[in-house]
């Protein structure tokens, strides 16, 4: 009784405190109120400033190491990758540095790909880039001391990448300045294609560029060139770091005089983009709201979404397809390695009412499985209507299919009487921890004891979730969000019995069901669009049907900019303000 | 006094070593980050994790890295370079310090000048409406976070997002040397802020001391001997009741050059604080380091700074 009134209380002040609390608290529908539109940009105005407002620093300059939010937000306007997304486009990859699309051989080992002619670095360098640029990006990959993070995840099948230090590797083949060929050891080449939107295949001068790479770490970040309509300011020795790069202040973005308007989509509109770092959020949206040439780049607070919403309807884009959240529950260890207990848990949980605290429906749609909309294979898996299992049918929960899963996981009270005490982890700060709190109400309304912690997200991963040894058995705020358009990007790294690594583990629930794992060996070597959306629909509906995770939210990330600014979001980047589109009313 | 100055300064120097331990050990034992994973990002395989831990020398063993750490701060006054962003320390620092010596030392004059007036008055008025106004002004300042009354002010007085734009808010500062009268305006918001805080716990405390004060022997000798009222308040009672301030303030004011964190994150000053907070963000341990070696100096040197001035303004501490 007691628990239900607290339940019942939370609920009424959390609505209270939440965003678009008049829209959100109650509603059961599952397509949100939006904003303003997505757009192409356009016929926009030519010229003027944009500034940038953010709490967060850059990740890193570097095309080769980083593929953090903002630094891809950045990057889409500095550099020229082989394949990119237009801003309104999400799925399908289109030429950039590529002069054509990408030609894979029949038996699916070979990807060939035209570069452009008349593409050039800018200062200090200026000169034309060629194939062995882009070879020498993807060959420093593997150099230690820049070591990209998902180098060997997608770059990993190129014949000799797995004896790669930095240097050449025979897979990647120059025949000529304006052809790269990537010969690979396995027929992934539709998965290579599509990695190309990544950064890390942005062209690098060698000759350059060596120097900083010699160092451990390369310092290329603090020297680096742009290949894009825009580039860092820097002196005349193209050095970036105190220039057009401060750490925690600024950085400045300015036109590249090498960059050419033909052969490239990229209106590139603005005169400049300055990005001042370190403000804070509550402030830096407000400021956004009420001024003139500002864009905000993180995540507004709930209330700055509310007032953005009610008041600049205008100011405000949700973007689609931003990622699912979900809680993961460790299937190596006890409780949680008994699957009906998992499913009760599913059944007990109120994802609708985690929903309503981040904001309500217009912040996204309670999540049923993994592949969240906008993601090939989201309809194969089930679509918005879920996979059919039943124990996550209803979002508000079905506490009487709980304790039937319950019974049938030993426990004819319907409630747990084990002797194990729960240890979640959850992140600090709400909303998240209001998320957090809800998971560890339905835990204890089945009669699990509890303990919650509550803790930074970068110690949450490093200390707890993503550290097998530490042996957390509920994570509640976890999520995963695409590397680029295709499902394996999604559930591979999450779900793959085969990556539960002792640290740095993104298989947080540590799911390692042999049939998955089967099955996600012969979908990374499906080929064909349809053939893989159904393979990996298919991956999806198994895990869901594990519950070794609960998927709760399938995220609309909000945007917001200042009135005169026509922000063009890009949709395959959370919807940031694409500065190579966006202009100045 | 020379061996006494010296005395502390080898003190001092024996503190910051073990500062600079403790803060090693905090980072490496204590749940923390890892900045290896924070650059390698979710997907990183062990063998890439491994590559930047060897590529940022965090592959040696904990003694090896300390004392690393020790030969290049003693022989070339290095502290490294930041691990996030690639840039050394030092300039990091230095870029920074401008900033949170202009916010503390405004703040200062400001909570200074309000205080001991404020104290003074109220000591010597007590029980009337003027101790009363003071005491409960001082309780409410003692009472409002600092980052609630930034919002607060920046929401009332900004002039972007203020209710009555007056000055200028958010993101405003600019360096003295680049135009001292924007430098100006920009503080005066932060300063106040800052201040007010300081203002109502100094002006409660030299109330309380100058209570105790006037009620001395000596003083009631001093108006036996005919001097006047005012004679025996600023000369004789404060002199004695502000003595223990000094220390107080040698303290904070150590204590803020090494970093003002809410006060710089709500104005969006890059100051020592906030690149203190992203460090610790970022498990950047050489910025870490650097900031917490910074701080410490700034409260060792304050602390040296008050125990010369106690001396001053109380001459039985240099005979002791």
């Amino acid at each position: 009784m007691r628990r239900s009134a607290n339940r019942a209380l939370s609920l009424v002040s959390l609505c209270i405190a939440a965003a678009i609390a008049l829209s959100a608290c109650g509603s059961s529908t599952t397509t949100g109120g939006t904003g303003a539109s997505a757009d192409n940009g356009a016929g926009g105005h030519r010229g003027g400033s944009l500034t940038v407002l953010t709490s967060q620093d850059m990740a890193s300059l570097d095309p080769g190491i980083t593929y953090a939010s903002l630094d891809l937000n950045v990057l889409a306007a500095t550099e020229r990758t082989l394949y990119t997304y237009a801003p309104n486009d999400p799925s399908n990859i289109a030429p950039d540095l590529a002069a054509g699309p990408p030609q894979i051989s029949p038996d699916g080992r070979t990807l060939t790909v035209k570069i452009r002619s008349g593409v050039r670095f800018g200062p200090p360098v200026n000169r034309e880039v060629t194939s062995r640029d882009v070879a020498y990006a993807i060959e420093r990959g593997f150099n230690p001391h820049v070591a990209n993070p998902y180098a060997s995840t997608y770059y990993g099948d190129i014949v000799g990448a797995d004896r790669a230090t930095g240097g050449p590797i025979p897979g990647i083949q120059t025949p000529d300045d304006h052809t790269i060929v990537f010969k690979l050891t396995r027929p992934t080449a539709s998965l290579l294609a599509q990695a190309t939107v990544l950064p890390l295949d942005a062209p690098v001068p060698p000759e350059y560029a060596k120097p900083f790479d010699a160092k451990a770490p390369s310092t290329y970040a603090n020297n680096v060139v742009s290949t894009g309509p825009y580039m860092y300011a820097a002196d005349r020795g193209g050095r970036v770091l105190g220039t057009g790069y401060v750490p925690g202040r600024s950085v400045r973005l300015v036109r590249n005089p090498s960059w050419s308007a033909g052969g490239d989509k990229r209106p590139a509109y603005l005169n400049a983009i300055t990005i001042e770092i370190g403000g804070s959020p509550t402030v830096s949206g407000r400021q956004v709201l009420a001024g003139r040439g500002l864009v905000l780049a993180d995540s507004p607070t709930p209330e700055l979404v509310k007032r953005a919403y009610l008041h600049n309807r205008s100011q405000i884009y949700f973007s689609p397809g931003a990622g699912t959240n979900y809680a993961a529950l460790n299937t190596a260890i006890a409780p949680f390695d008994d699957a009906d207990l998992r499913k009760a848990v599913a059944a007990e949980l109120d994802r609708q009412q985690m929903r309503t605290v981040r904001g309500g429906a217009v912040v996204g749609d309670s999540g049923s499985h993994f592949l969240y909309p906008g993601v090939l294979g989201f309809e194969q898996a089930g679509g918005q209507q879920g996979t059919g299992v039943d124990f996550l049918a209803n979002p508000q929960g079905d506490r009487a299919l709980a304790a039937r899963y319950m019974k049938a996981a030993g426990y004819p009270s319907g409630k747990y009487t084990g002797g194990q005490t729960v240890q979640i982890v959850g992140l600090a700060g709400a909303p998240d921890s209001d998320d957090a709190q809800i998971f560890q109400q339905a835990l204890q309304d089945l009669g699990f004891k509890t303990t919650l912690k509550l803790v930074d997200s970068t110690v949450m991963y490093a200390r707890f979730c993503g550290l097998p040894k530490a042996r957390v058995q509920a994570c509640p705020n976890v999520g995963w969000i695409r590397d680029f358009a295709d499902p394996q990007t999604v559930l591979d790294v999450a779900f793959n019995g085969n990556d539960i690594f002792p640290e740095n583990n993104p298989n947080w629930p540590q799911l390692n069901d042999p049939a998955i794992n089967r099955a996600m060996a012969r979908a990374e070597l499906t080929v064909g669009t349809q053939q893989r959306a159904n393979a990996w629909g298919t991956i999806d509906r198994m895990i869901t049907a594990t519950a070794a995770a609960i998927p709760w939210l399938w995220d609309r990330q909000p945007n917001i900019f200042a009135a005169n600014v026509r922000c063009v979001p890009e949709l395959w980047n959370q919807g940031h303000c694409d500065f190579a589109y966006t202009s100045l009313k | 006094m020379a061996a006494y100055i010296l005395r502390r300064v080898l003190w001092g120097v024996v503190l910051l070593v073990l500062v600079s331990l403790l803060t090693f050990a905090i980072f490496y034992v204590l749940p923390s980050a890892d900045p290896a994973q924070l650059r390698a990002g979710r997907d990183a395989s062990p063998a890439t994790l491994h590559q930047i831990r060897v590529s940022l020398g965090l592959d040696k063993p904990l003694t090896v890295q300390y004392w690393t750490f020790l030969k290049h701060l003693v022989l070339h006054a290095d502290l490294g370079y930041s691990y996030f962003s690639g840039a050394s320390v030092g300039s990091l620092l230095l870029d920074r310090l401008p900033a949170t010596i202009s916010l503390t030392l405004g703040a200062v004059v400001i909570w200074l000048l309000a205080a001991v007036p404020l104290g003074v008055v109220s000591a010597v008025r007590r029980g009337t409406w003027v101790d009363k106004l003071t005491t409960g002004g001082a309780l409410l300042g003692v009472s409002m976070p600092v980052y609630w009354l930034g919002l607060v002010a920046l929401y009332l007085f900004a002039n972007d997002i203020g209710k009555l734009p007056l000055l200028p808010g958010a993101g405003s500062y600019v360096p003295f040397t680049h135009d001292p009268w924007k430098w100006l305006t920009s503080l005066i918001l932060p300063w106040l802020v800052l201040a007010s805080t300081f203002a109502a716990v100094y002006a409660r405390l030299l109330r309380g001391n100058m209570i105790e004060v006037l009620s001395e022997d000596y003083v009631r000798t001093a108006r036996a001997n005919g001097l006047s009222e005012r004679r025996v308040v600023w000369r004789h009672g404060l002199r004695a009741a502000v003595t223990p301030l000094v220390t107080l303030a040698g303290l904070d004011v150590g204590l803020l050059l090494g970093g003002a964190v809410l006060t710089e994150t709500v104005f969006g000053i890059p100051g020592i604080g906030r690149l203190n907070y992203d460090a610790i963000t970022h498990a950047d341990y050489p910025l870490i380091q650097g900031t917490v070696l910074l701080a410490a100096i700034f409260v060792i040197v304050a602390n040296i700074l008050v125990d010369v001035a106690y001396a001053y303004l109380d001459p039985r501490v240099r005979e002791t």
